[in-house]
């Protein structure tokens, strides 16, 4: 997952036999080394966000890019998704209790606060997230970074601060929107395949206030950790077309993982803070 | 912006496009599948390559495998806790976290964490080959590129997702276990009872069936899309692009027609 830590005058002498702590001295420094760039992306991005410059129509162009572009395919996997989610739960309620009236409300509960902003954001790091990071990479292997820094142009400004907008905004947006077509999807296939009415499936008593919020909580936080992930995983990029692939697969395997986290995270959070007290 | 703008002012084209885009790209995957199986007869294909893809492509994946697996039980803890406290179901935890995890979510999740590192690096990989004509010298020396490079990657990948799928599945169920511990104050005995009562091994057959298709669509995506490999780096990053999300949506897709297909 992580690469050899780049450092002249640390590379094993000769005939020097690879110890284990010199390979964990080795990965330690390589970390850290990783994480205090990966801090200086981060901050250039949130201020730059904030106070850069941005060539005119740059974010709009990027929300198309983020967003329109990664709609068909949100749609597609979370409507199969919530079909399958639905058949599923359908099929273990029907062999223990038979009960199917309060599946719907309890389906789209779970789907608000838990399932849709996981796993839009899964499917946006894979789409989004590969795309920034070749993108990047491809710059940076063919030294167009480089000439934008002897512009005087900070690559992070000129380059991730809009993305990273961008990305922050439209996976609020794809995430409402994919939870439409979750339930719509689940609701149709409850429906069709064990005759549960829509009427009864599609009831939102059970969401609170306290869901919606963890579940915009949820996309905002995943908007944010895609594109910084990603950009940092293109900025780094070191080699010819070798090292572009190897970015892009670290780009997604980074930012699939850092959802995953933030998920577990953020779900505790929910979990201690607002359902516990009934929220 | 062109492509926004012809969208915009012609969506029938636009959808058109897109959609013998995605007929393209299957055609040339099933054709891929059958160049494989075709390779298959007689069984001749390069044995260290294998071996070397089987430690690329399975163990040095573990790592990833497991604290995606370990997080993902917890996760599936955390969702249920509050029914759990809400209906005193204790005994339910278990149920409920086995169920998930071994049907739907263990195979999905592993198959997207799979298919963002190894079959993406397998673009890369054979990407580079392409650009780099290393393909092209193999067939001047008469190698078959099939036999020698793609039969093993997808033997290798198909073999090892399965494999990682059972011990992601075994990691996610001790992440439950342990977070609903933490979390909620079940028991281990409690949660084991709940999880061994109400699972069956066809739960299991359930999901590894649908890695065992995961592994194959990866690994022909991956390949397909990393030998179809166009113009220089910014080539090879396009495809991995296409890669991944070709993949996603093949695991996605054939996750809902096999939930039919195997109950």
């Amino acid at each position: 997952m992580s690469d050899k830590p780049h450092m002249p005058g640390l590379e094993a002498p000769p005939g020097f036999p690879a110890t284990v702590p010199y390979r964990v001295g080795g990965m330690v420094l390589g970390m850290f080394d990783a994480l205090r760039e990966f801090q200086r992306v981060l901050r250039g991005t949130i201020r730059y966000s904030i106070w850069g410059k941005r060539p005119k129509g740059e974010v709009l162009n990027q929300m198309y890019q983020v967003g329109n572009r990664s709609l068909l395919f949100v749609c597609v996997t979370l409507g199969c998704l919530g079909m399958v989610l639905v058949y599923q739960i359908l099929l273990q309620v029907n062999k223990i209790t038979g009960d199917t009236s309060q599946v719907g409300a309890e389906f789209i509960k779970g789907m608000v606060h838990a399932f849709v902003p996981s796993l839009t954001a899964m499917m946006i790091a894979t789409r989004v997230g590969a795309g920034i990071a070749a993108e990047i990479g491809s710059m940076m292997v063919t030294e167009q970074v480089d000439a934008l820094r002897m512009c005087g142009v900070e690559p992070i400004e000129y380059l991730i601060a809009p993305r990273f907008i961008a990305a922050l905004f439209m996976t609020v947006v794809l995430t409402i929107i994919a939870l439409a077509i979750a339930v719509g999807a689940g609701a149709l296939m409850a429906w069709g395949s064990f005759g549960v009415n829509p009427t009864v499936f599609l009831s939102f008593d059970k969401v609170t206030i306290g869901d919606m919020v963890t579940g915009i909580t949820k996309a905002v936080c995943f908007g944010a950790a895609i594109p910084v992930v990603s950009g940092y995983c293109g900025l780094t990029t070191r080699g010819g077309s070798e090292g572009v692939g190897s970015a892009t697969t670290r780009a997604v395997i980074n930012s699939s993982l850092a959802v995953i986290v933030l998920d577990f995270i953020l779900s505790a959070l929910a979990y201690f803070f607002l359902q516990s007290r009934g929220l | 912006m062109a492509r926004f703008l012809r969208a915009v002012s012609n969506p029938i084209a636009a959808v058109g496009e897109s959609v013998i885009d995605m007929a393209t790209h299957l055609g040339a995957v099933v054709t891929l599948l059958l160049r494989v199986i075709r390779s298959l007869f007689p069984p001749r294909f390069d044995m260290p390559e294998f071996w070397r893809n089987l430690y690329k492509m399975g163990n040095q994946s573990v790592p990833i495998v497991m604290l995606t697996a370990f997080f993902v039980g917890g996760i599936m803890v955390v969702q249920s806790a509050v029914f759990v406290k809400r209906f005193q179901a204790t005994s339910l935890l278990g149920w409920g976290a086995g169920y998930s995890v071994l049907r739907e979510v263990g195979p999905i999740l592993i198959g997207l964490m799979f298919s963002g590192r190894v079959g993406s690096n397998n673009t890369a990989e054979l990407g580079t080959m392409v650009v780099t004509e290393q393909i092209d010298g193999l067939r001047a020396l008469s190698i078959d590129p099939m036999r020698y490079l793609i039969v093993p990657r997808v033997l290798a990948m198909v073999i090892m997702l399965f494999l990682l799928t059972v011990l992601g599945d075994l990691v996610a169920l001790f992440g439950a276990m342990l977070f609903g511990n933490l979390i909620i104050g079940l028991e281990f005995g409690v949660f084991y009872s709940g999880l061994v009562n109400s699972i069956g091994i066809g739960d299991l057959m359930h999901g590894l069936i649908k890695s065992l298709t995961f592994g194959l669509i990866i690994a022909l995506t991956s390949c397909h899309f990393g030998l179809n490999v166009r113009g220089g780096a910014v080539g090879v990053g396009r495809s991995v692009n296409a890669a991944v999300v070709g993949s996603a949506l093949g695991i996605v897709m054939s996750d809902y027609f096999l939930t039919f297909l195997l109950t």
